[in-house]
């Protein structure tokens, strides 16, 4: 049996005569773990969905254990031992997990009892705790990725393709998860897996394949590459001191207070919190999972409300407000951009434009009868070139562009609004090295506008790079307030814990 | 009706007039305990307030006027009632308010008569004196019901009768400037009008003439006071004290502050305070709490010390603070001699220094 059990060469995709992948080469080896790392846009999903059977090759060539195939729908892909797990997971919400598990495989008559009892078994013999009889729609984010990952191995992949697969994963789950990919491996199951998190592939691959504008910049062992040679090779330059390496000398003097929280209660996640935001000011917000960051922003965007009892204050350029919707938050002023944004982010099935129209419409005070769609092309074009949205054509879909450049279009929607008060929440979650250094530009410029920027975010360099005080929160308040020349990690990370 | 409805609703849902809340100490005002380490230069029983004239410092220390130069200090002179407010004049002068009902201009500090004297009858608590660019004398009285040392009962009463004046030495006229203020406790000129602290109302308003007030700076977590100019632009305001959501909630209880204001020595009550940990019977919030003889630094303080820096238009820059285990509490005057800030700690009755020097390197956010 051959060592390589799948390969592409000379591997090219046209999208509207623009390449995705040219002329890439990819080998993977048996029971290897292979780590695809690249910008956004620098074609890592288009290869995968290649292998996976979603698209096809406008040239090139496919091998799976020496043997050529063209696999043109997943189900072929997934006869050929080809399964991939989507960072938007593919599952039936309304389904059972066994259900799910053995859609597509069902025979003419099925028995529900039956198809329990084998998911059960199935789901102890990959050590996974995953009750067969829930439905998914109620499972947390790491039980679904486990059942998308069990439905792959139920179908007999040697090949397992993960998109994103940490990104909305807790640190804990994230351990489980590399403990499960490496036992895969063991058993023999070639993992592919892309991942914007530089740390993971150091960690976990055995090879690292970068890309870069479509094409093939280097394959080698993971032990040979460090995150500067993986960044270099990425992005063609040395970013590693521009995003977090370089530690600020200066922070920007203190403006007017714009916000003003005070004794803010949402049961059980934000409990008696205060604190105040300043214009001209990067705010920053540090907490571990479950701290009550991002509950407490939602409440001052009128995303969430407060508790109807005693709730505290929230003030907007001194004074009271209380917002039920956020349509209201962002007439005078608030704009969440948020963590999610897949989910409430965008439509994305709709243009970059129309969704970045979307954003102005609900700044207007009153609803417009009629839509001019040469102003929604305006705007669009006008916030495509302000933040270098890189996207085929000024009509593309959200849907068909890179994460970076889809949170690109999520903060355009926001901005376009011309808020006082923005609140970035994870703004470089599954964002490339090369976008998150245009969106740090961004945020940074923005202060420097004068805006009041609130960063909330759960990676400390991200942090300590970005803002000029840092709130650190814990249990559902803040705990402790950093000026960035004064703060360490490990003071940080004491007040985030103790 | 409507009014009364809306009133019940908020304090059964907790919310208007209702959400009893404060500010938190962040930004410019994060806590430090600087004040814990500024040097004492002079303790005495009841300092008040203090005025320079570049070589010399004179404090207000109850009825008497004390003179520190360099490491000596020496009683001027005595009153027959206790200094509530010291101005220094150019060409050595000094003004005065005594029991915060007369004001008088000497024109040096030993001079045996004054060279003016303001004693109108609407005076009742003048608690600070500033100079304006032409000569003439800004005054802040607190309140027409309660005296200069009964402050806590002015707030108790949500008396909202502080006044401004302006004391012309020239022609000897009072002029009322702005009136129905919340306990006015100290002013400084800034252009043609004057920055004045309201206490009760927690902020910091322009008076102008013939203009309403305008607020520069609202939602202080503290009770503002006396104010003086800083070297290089700006203010230094001080404060005497930090609100509490204990005594915020008081305020919002007419009856039980009755009772309290009836029933219970002024020194108990559930107010404000310059000083405490001095008995075991002074009010407690919750957290409050001491063990093996140390409050929490982070307990809800009954007192506190603080004097923050303002900008030029008012707004702040950085704090000094002496939290709920310092004993510099009862901040009430803070004013620049050479290089140096010099203030004083009414709690302890302490007269404080501290070298400007690096103060704005170590503690702008």
């Amino acid at each position: 049996m051959s060592e390589i059990v799948l390969s592409l060469r000379k591997a090219t995709k046209l999208y509207a005569g623009v390449p995705a992948i040219e002329a890439v080469d990819f080998d993977l080896r048996r029971g290897e773990i292979h780590a695809l790392v690249g910008e956004n846009g620098a074609g890592k999903s288009t290869l995968t969905k290649v292998m996976a059977g979603v698209v096809t090759l406008t040239s090139g060539a496919m091998t799976v254990d020496g043997a050529d195939v063209a696999p043109k729908t997943p189900l072929e892909a997934r006869n050929l031992g080809i399964a991939m797990v989507f960072q938007e997971n593919s599952l039936v919400p309304t389904m059972t997990v066994a259900q799910n598990l053995f859609l597509g495989q069902e025979k003419f008559y099925n028995r529900l009892r039956g198809i329990y009892i084998a998911a059960q078994q199935f789901l102890q013999s990959l050590n996974f705790d995953v009750t067969p009889t829930a439905t998914v729609g109620g499972l947390g984010a790491a039980k679904k990725q486990m059942v998308e990952i069990a439905r792959a191995v139920l179908h007999r992949a040697k090949v397992i393709i993960f998109d994103e697969p940490t990104a909305s994963l807790t640190p804990e789950e994230k351990k489980y998860f590399f403990d499960l990919v490496r036992d895969l491996k063991k058993r023999g199951v070639s993992i592919v897996f892309i991942s914007h998190a530089l740390e993971e592939a150091l960690l976990l691959a055995d090879r690292i394949t970068v890309l870069r504008d479509g094409k093939h910049v280097v394959t080698d062992d993971a032990a040979k590459f460090d995150r500067t040679a993986i960044v270099q090779a990425m992005v063609g330059r040395d970013l590693s001191n521009t995003l977090y390496g370089r530690r600020k000398s200066s922070v920007r003097p203190v403006g007017a207070r714009v916000l003003t929280v005070q004794n803010l209660k949402m049961a059980p996640m934000v409990k008696n919190n205060s604190l105040s935001v300043f214009a001209g000011q990067i705010t920053g917000v540090f907490g571990l999972v479950g701290a009550g960051r991002t509950e407490t922003f939602k409440i001052v965007a009128g995303v969430l409300k407060r508790d109807f009892f005693h709730g505290g204050e929230i003030l907007l350029h001194d004074k009271p407000v209380r917002y039920r919707v956020p349509a209201p938050a962002v007439k005078a002023g608030i704009a969440y951009v948020t963590e999610d944004r897949k989910v409430e982010g965008f439509f994305e099935t709709s243009s970059i434009a129309r969704n970045i129209y979307l954003g102005l419409l609900s700044k207007f005070p009153q609803r417009r009868m009629m839509l001019s769609r040469r102003e929604a092309d305006a705007v669009g074009k006008t916030w495509i070139e302000r933040l270098k949205v890189r996207t085929i054509g000024d009509n593309g879909k959200v849907v068909e562009l890179s994460g970076g450049n889809q949170q690109k279009v999520v903060i355009a929607k926001s901005l376009v609004q011309e808020p006082d008060l923005i609140i970035f929440d994870e703004p470089t979650r599954g964002v490339d090295v090369g976008a998150i250094v245009e969106i740090h530009e961004l945020i940074n410029r923005l202060a420097d506008e004068g805006k009041a920027v609130v960063v909330i975010s759960s990676y400390l360099p991200e942090i300590m790079a970005l803002s000029d005080r840092i709130l650190v929160s814990r249990q559902g308040k803040v705990v402790e307030e950093f000026s960035a020349l004064e703060a360490t990690e490990e003071r940080i990370m004491y007040a985030a814990i103790h | 009706m409507i009014a009364a409805v809306k009133e019940f609703a908020n304090r059964f849902l907790g919310r208007g007039d209702a959400t009893i809340t404060v500010p938190s100490f962040d930004g410019a005002l994060k806590p430090n305990q600087k004040l814990e380490s500024a040097e004492t230069l002079l303790t005495c029983n009841a300092p008040e307030d203090l005025a320079t004239d570049g070589r010399n410092l004179f404090v207000a220390d109850g009825q008497r006027l004390m003179c520190l130069n360099g490491g000596a200090t020496s009683v001027v002179r005595s009153f027959e009632r206790p200094i509530s407010a010291l101005c220094a004049l150019p060409g050595g002068g000094l003004a005065l308010a005594l029991g915060g009902r007369e004001v008088r201009l000497y024109p040096s500090p030993s001079a045996v008569e004054p060279s003016v004297t303001f004693a109108d009858a609407a005076f009742n608590a003048v608690n600070a004196l500033a100079l304006t660019d032409d000569n003439t004398l800004i005054a802040t009285d607190g309140s027409t019901t309660c005296g200069v040392d009964d402050w806590a009962r002015d707030l108790m009463e949500l008396n909202r009768t502080g006044r401004v004046f302006r004391l012309d030495p020239g022609n000897k006229t009072v002029t009322p400037l702005a009136g129905g203020l919340g306990y006015a406790f100290g002013a400084c000129a800034r252009g043609d009008a004057m920055l004045v602290s309201e206490s009760w109302r927690h902020r910091l308003v322009l008076v102008a003439p013939g203009a309403s007030p305008r607020i520069v700076l609202r939602h202080l977590p503290v009770y503002p006071s006396r104010l003086s100019k800083a070297s290089g632009g700006g203010y230094w305001l001080t404060a005497f004290t930090a609100r509490t959501q204990l005594v915020e909630f008081v305020l919002r209880e007419p009856a039980y502050r009755r009772r309290m204001m009836a029933e219970i020595d002024p020194e108990y009550w559930v107010a404000p305070r310059l000083r405490s940990g001095i008995s075991f019977k002074e009010p407690m919030q919750g957290a409050h709490i001491k063990t093996m003889g140390v409050i929490k630094p982070w307990a809800p303080p009954r007192s506190y010390g603080l004097v923050i820096r303002l900008d030029a238009d008012g707004q702040p820059l950085y704090s000094l603070h002496s939290r709920v285990d310092g004993a510099n509490h009862g901040i009430v005057a803070a004013i620049e001699m050479g290089d140096d800030l010099v203030l004083i700690a009414k709690g302890p009755g302490r007269v404080l220094r501290l070298p400007l020097t690096g103060l704005a390197e170590e503690f702008r956010p």
